[in-house]
């Protein structure tokens, strides 16, 4: 894959984030464990996405890492700010729309996660698609 | 406002260097292959300042190396 150091970072967050997370909002939906589970399942959710993440560096960081130049620079701008008004809005519905619905405790707490989550995708996503398609100025 | 897009000539001005390779042009002014690649391509719109650094690579002027031509 002849991409630049960052896109293949970001193709295995997609990756881990996708697995990692995908498994433990599915476990979390389905079994409604207690609340010490959740925060057990939580952290081996992450676990597995830094080791996916690692892997990913290892592979990569001898052979083609260099420091960030400004196109490098620019895809992150831009995914960054694409990035933010998903936060944003999960950030409002899970602390401003949820409490109102009678919404409380894990849900609440697993929403905001959820949203942070699916922010990092976002970004990832608009990583990969800025070195694979660019943006017109 | 007519359509109009940024193209260059960089690649004709590579091979006119010795076929000068992207990696080496990107060394010279401080970005890697494949933004050299991706600007070549069209899929990225360099800074003002890395565009004068291509041009003085090459030893042309600025309007040699990009275009800002009108989209058909």
């Amino acid at each position: 894959m002849d991409a630049p150091f960052r896109e293949k970072i970001a193709w295995i967050e997609l990756v881990g984030m996708t697995l990692a997370y995908g498994g433990y909002f599915i476990a979390v939906e389905l079994a409604k464990p207690p609340i010490l589970t959740m925060i057990l399942l939580f952290a081996a959710a992450t676990a597995v996405r830094l080791l996916i993440l690692g892997g990913g560096y290892l592979a990569f960081a001898s052979a083609s890492r260099t420091p960030a130049d400004e196109r490098d620079r620019a895809v992150d701008r831009r995914a960054s700010s694409i990035a933010y008004l998903v936060l944003l809005a999960a950030m409002i519905l899970v602390g401003v729309i949820m409490p109102f619905g009678g919404e409380t405790g894990p849900r609440v707490a697993n929403s905001a996660l959820a949203g942070i989550v699916l922010a990092e995708l976002v970004r990832h996503g608009a990583v990969v698609f800025g070195y694979r398609r660019g943006w017109r100025a | 406002v007519p359509e109009r897009r940024l193209t260059n000539r960089i690649r004709t001005l590579r091979f006119l260097a010795d076929e000068m390779t992207q990696g080496d042009l990107g060394t010279a002014i401080g970005v890697t292959r494949q933004t050299v690649a991706a600007i070549e391509q069209g899929k990225y719109s360099p800074t003002l300042e890395t565009a004068f650094r291509i041009a003085d690579v090459f030893g042309v002027p600025l309007d040699e190396v990009f275009q800002w031509e009108r989209e058909d």
